[in-house]
């Protein structure tokens, strides 16, 4: 009944989404690019940290994406529809090569290593100027689908319509017991028989490629790309505050967080336009101290609070 | 046994580096001393909480940033040096620093860790966005004479106020050593650190422990703030790069290896300052930094496999 | 506690609310609030609309501007856009800074068409973005190639003017990102052809991102012996690099600084005497300048600080021109005020008339020179151009005691 009720929810959600241009505006259709592009990333995070290991690279993987995409476009004659999907198996197949090197490295060492490797592609497409335009970026010759809201809010969402089904295929499959029980236990998860390293590098490539998807739908949508706006820290930490506040390890969490924190930053700016950031500081510490297992930790307790006092 | 074989062979490394950088252009070992000597003093702050604590502090670089403007606005109104701000600024930020801990960070000890590393990014933001609201973006700096204090050997004139940082982080160093190994609050707060629940069951107070690293910490961080405002200029971001570098060469050194984030500091800055040395390669001097990172822990990482 | 907070937030909102006024003509402002060149831009442009309003507004009606905040990111910058141009419905946008951001909202811009008076964006690829057929584009500031060419101008006329200041050799230290990078190409190119001036250049990177050890480049400067060192970076960077300068006793006959702002309390510093910079305003055109005092002192009076940047009197500066294309105009029709804003003359407070013309790409290009001042006894003086000019060069720069 309950899990029906959740699906039928989820459903409805979904349209809305899919309908949402019919009924909204240009600003809110702009607005809600931006909530989904950081949702989508959200929950890549989150698809990994299942494993138990934190990565702080979403940004990397977000600018070698987007940089595939555009240079795609610029040096290789490509479509923008085909240096998106170029994007994504680019940053794929970066990771790939990398999670030989990194994966078997654990807890901070791992988000380190991670978070090293996203400076490394920063500085590298910073100094290759002939090849990369530099600091100073390169610029398309326009936006894909000519910058139509809603075809550009489509493609976002469609976006994260790749990282949702990923998301919930890596919880109905095999997936979900491998990269719980890595998590809980890894003797343990290998002593069972699991092959710990191979579960762990198919999380981290599919991750990174939809983070690379996500990266070349930006670009595309924006027409232009610079070292400091794709590999922005932002793509990193704000995923991650997401996450965090709506509720880790589950596909609903990263979303609802992506929400919260997406319009409250949003609606917060036009109210304060000098000074918004400092109560959006505060929002953060106050979810955290007080939703230590965020939104939807806090709605299961209430919904399992009120499934008891009913029975 | 195995961290002091890593420090001796980061320390060993350092000064091999320093003794060839030495002899083919001596600037570069001057200079890639006194960065080594900024990096360390701000880095082993956090390397006592990390290795006690047990929390990533996201908001290191935030607390240095509020303590130097604190210096800077006691020093604007007094007309004092802030090297006579040091112990003050160090006093206040360790008062601050256990007041955010009483009020966030103990609230959040016992739920992952992943929530702490976001609660004091959000104390980072406060802080820093903050100081924006009250004092703008626009940068502030004390204009010293003594901090062009130089010295001439031959040919070669070079600035030898930044070696202040090598003594402080030194100092630091050694201090800390001593009072984690000789005083009873200080094997306390190492017991605590390697064992809480031990720790506890021996019957030391846990939080307040913590409590006190905490602030010891922000205290060493708040002194650094002070002295930070004699060679650089202030505003409400400049905090945040050192926090990235700091976890960083705390990674390096290996968690609770003070000392080896003197090595560590020490190899980044001689590397940097080679690159910087010959100028097609400038550009690529950040990179040595996450370079030197991964193969260290990856090294590390391999080196403990086979043992 | 909470009562404080609560406090706070009251006053915030009352501080940022615009009043809602019926038959208003809507202005929409974008800047990066966070940062003093966008605060206090918005805050001159709010400074203008209140003394336009103030003598009558324009074709009977009263300005209105509203602000939204970029953040500095490209996406909100493109937010911003939508929001102005959907909710609020504004006539014509204003504002702008970094180029990075500007690159964000250049696809919603040419979405709507709208009139856009930029404040801001100096590099070339924005203006690659925009391309040859944005006629609504009318960007104040110069760009990041007519900055060098306006230096060579500047140089050339200083040096014909006073005989006893040579330059042959030009030392470029720049700060690694874009903003560096940009001024490297261009004084590369510009002073470089010709072989007129010796160029030669590094890198470093800027306190403002994270670096602030300049020791490398200076020494890669000293060894060059340049007539004129200048370096293109931060605030953050000018007092440390000076200290430094010294503490390698690097003195150069000219040492010349190009961040877009300066720190607080630069000109009160010993070292500062007789360091040149690029910019576009002082307070000490005050002196000279009737529009450029009338600004200062308004700003001044109605919010208690000083205009820090020349971002303050360049957004004053657009809403003005603004005014006055829609009152030439009689409307706020985007064809009608494309016209008007062509044919703007308009004496600013920049110390010059400002008036729109082709570019390389775009066809509406307003400012192209900036000045080159002298920091003289904690004041900015204007040196050139020599119309503008506020004060004779000192040279050369006096060598470390």
């Amino acid at each position: 009944m309950n899990r029906n009720l959740l699906r039928l929810a989820a459903a409805l959600a979904g349209a809305a989404a899919v309908a949402l241009p019919a009924f909204a505006g240009a600003y809110p259709l702009q607005v809600a690019r931006n909530v989904i592009m950081y949702m989508a990333l959200a929950i890549t995070w989150d698809m990994l940290l299942r494993s138990g290991q934190i990565s702080f690279g979403i940004a990397g993987l977000f600018g070698i994406g987007a940089y595939a995409a555009v240079l795609g476009v610029l040096r290789a004659g490509m479509s923008p529809w085909l240096s998106i999907a170029f994007a994504a198996a680019f940053a794929g197949a970066a990771s790939f090569l990398i999670g030989f090197l990194i994966l078997r490295l654990r807890t901070m060492y791992f988000s380190i290593v991670t978070l090293a490797l996203a400076e490394i592609f920063r500085i590298v497409i910073h100094n290759l100027p002939e090849f990369t335009g530099g600091p100073e970026g390169v610029v398309l010759e326009g936006v894909i689908m000519k910058g139509s809201a809603s075809g550009l809010y489509w493609l976002t969402l469609g976006g994260l319509a790749v990282a949702l089904a990923a998301s919930w295929g890596f919880e109905k499959s095999r997936m979900h017991f491998a990269l719980t029980a890595i998590r809980n236990n890894e003797t343990s998860a290998k002593s069972s028989g699991i092959d710990i390293f191979r579960w762990l590098l198919v999380a981290f490539v599919v991750t990174s490629s939809i983070q690379g998807l996500l990266g070349g739908i930006y670009v595309q949508s924006y027409g232009f790309a610079t070292p400091d706006s794709v590999f922005d820290a932002n793509f990193t930490l704000l995923p991650l505050a997401m996450a965090l506040l709506g509720g880790i390890h589950s596909t609903i969490g990263p979303v609802l967080g992506a929400i919260l924190l997406g319009l409250a930053a949003e609606w917060l700016k036009l109210r304060i336009p000098y000074g918004h950031l400092v109560v959006y500081g505060i929002i953060i510490i106050v979810v955290i101290l007080f939703m230590p297992k965020g939104l939807y930790g806090l709605a299961r307790k209430v919904s399992g609070a009120a499934d008891r006092r009913r029975a | 046994m195995a961290m002091k074989r890593r420090t001796t062979i980061l320390v060993v490394l350092g000064l091999a580096a320093a003794f060839l950088v030495a002899l083919w252009k001596p600037t570069v070992l001057i200079y890639g001393v006194q960065q080594a000597g900024l990096y360390a003093a701000i880095a082993i702050p956090m390397g006592l909480v990390l290795g006690i604590v047990h929390i990533v502090n996201l908001a290191h670089g935030e607390f240095m940033m509020v303590a130097a403007y604190a210096t800077y606005f006691a020093c604007r109104a007094t007309g004092l040096d802030p090297l006579l701000a040091v112990l003050p600024s160090a006093a206040v930020t360790a008062l601050l620093g256990w007041v955010v801990y009483k009020l966030t960070i103990r609230r959040a000890l016992k739920a992952p860790e992943l929530n702490q590393l976001i609660l004091t990014f959000g104390i980072g933001i406060l802080l820093s966005q903050g100081v924006n609201l009250l004092f703008t973006s626009q940068t502030r700096k004390i204009s010293l004479e003594y901090v062009s204090a130089s010295m001439t050997i031959g040919e070669l004139s070079f600035g030898v106020w930044p070696f202040v940082f090598v003594i402080v982080a030194t100092a630091m160093a050694v201090g800390l050593k001593l009072f984690l190994t000789r005083t009873t609050t200080g094997k306390a707060a190492l017991a605590v650190g390697q064992n809480p629940r031990g720790a506890a069951i021996v019957g030391i107070d846990v939080d307040r422990t913590y409590g006190l690293v905490f602030a010891l910490a922000m205290a060493l961080v708040g002194g650094m703030g002070a002295l930070f405002l004699t060679r650089s200029a202030i505003f409400p971001g400049v905090g945040g790069p050192f926090t990235m570098k700091s976890f960083c060469l705390v990674a390096m050194a290996g968690i609770g290896n003070i000392p080896g984030i003197l090595g560590a500091s020490l190899l980044l800055g001689l590397s940097e300052s080679f690159l910087r040395a010959f100028r097609e390669l400038r550009g690529w001097a950040d990179i040595i930094f996450f370079v030197l990172i991964i193969v260290v822990i990856l090294g590390r990482s391999l080196k403990g496999r086979k043992s | 506690m909470k009562r404080t907070f609560a406090i706070l937030v009251i006053a915030m909102l009352a501080t940022g609310a615009f009043a809602q006024t019926g038959d208003t003509i809507k202005i929409g402002g974008i800047w990066t609030l966070a940062d003093i060149t966008g605060k206090q831009g918005s805050m001159a442009a709010q400074q203008a609309i209140e003394e336009i309003n103030k003598a009558g507004g324009v074709l009977g009606r009263k300005l209105e501007l509203i602000v939204v905040d970029d953040e500095g990111k490209a996406d909100k910058g493109a937010a911003a856009v939508e929001k102005l141009m959907t909710v609020d419905n504004v006539e014509l946008l204003m504002g702008g800074m970094a180029s990075g951001v500007e690159l964000g909202k250049i696809p919603t811009f040419k979405k709507y068409g709208k009139v856009v008076v930029s404040t801001g964006a100096a590099s070339y690829k924005v203006e690659e973005a925009l391309g040859a057929d944005s006629s609504w584009y009318f960007h104040l500031h110069p760009w990041d190639y007519n900055q060098g060419a306006s230096y060579v101008e500047g140089w050339d006329a200083i040096q014909k003017q006073y005989p006893k200041i040579k330059i042959k050799k030009i030392f470029l230290a720049y700060e690694e990102g874009a903003f560096g990078k940009s001024s490297w190409d261009a004084t590369k190119t510009l002073f470089g052809t010709g072989g007129r001036y010796v160029v030669d250049g590094a890198s470093f990177k800027s306190a403002a991102l994270g670096g602030g050890d300049y020791a490398s480049v200076l020494e890669a400067a000293k060894s060059f012996k340049p007539d004129l060192f200048l370096w293109a970076g931060y605030d953050a960077d000018a007092l440390p690099m000076l200290e430094q300068a010294k503490a390698m006793k690097f003195s150069p006959s000219i040492y010349l600084g190009a961040p877009p702002g300066w720190p607080i309390g630069f000109g009160t510093s010993k070292l500062s005497e007789k360091v040149m910079l690029y910019g576009m305003w002082a307070p000490t055109m005050n002196d000279t300048n009737a529009a450029s005092k009338a600004f200062y002192k308004g700003f001044v009076a109605k919010y208690k600080e000083e205009p820090a940047t020349y971002f303050a009197p360049l957004s004053y500066s657009a809403v003005y021109i603004i005014a006055d294309a829609i009152k030439l105009a009689g409307t706020t029709e985007t064809a009608a005020l494309i016209k008007a804003l062509e044919a703007t003359k308009y004496a600013s407070p920049l110390g010059e008339t400002i008036s729109f013309s082709k570019s390389n790409i775009i066809a509406h290009q307003g400012i192209r020179r900036q000045k080159i001042l002298q920091w003289q006894s904690g004041r900015q003086e204007v040196i050139w151009p020599f119309e503008a000019k506020t004060a004779t060069p000192v040279y050369p720069f006096p060598a470390w005691k």
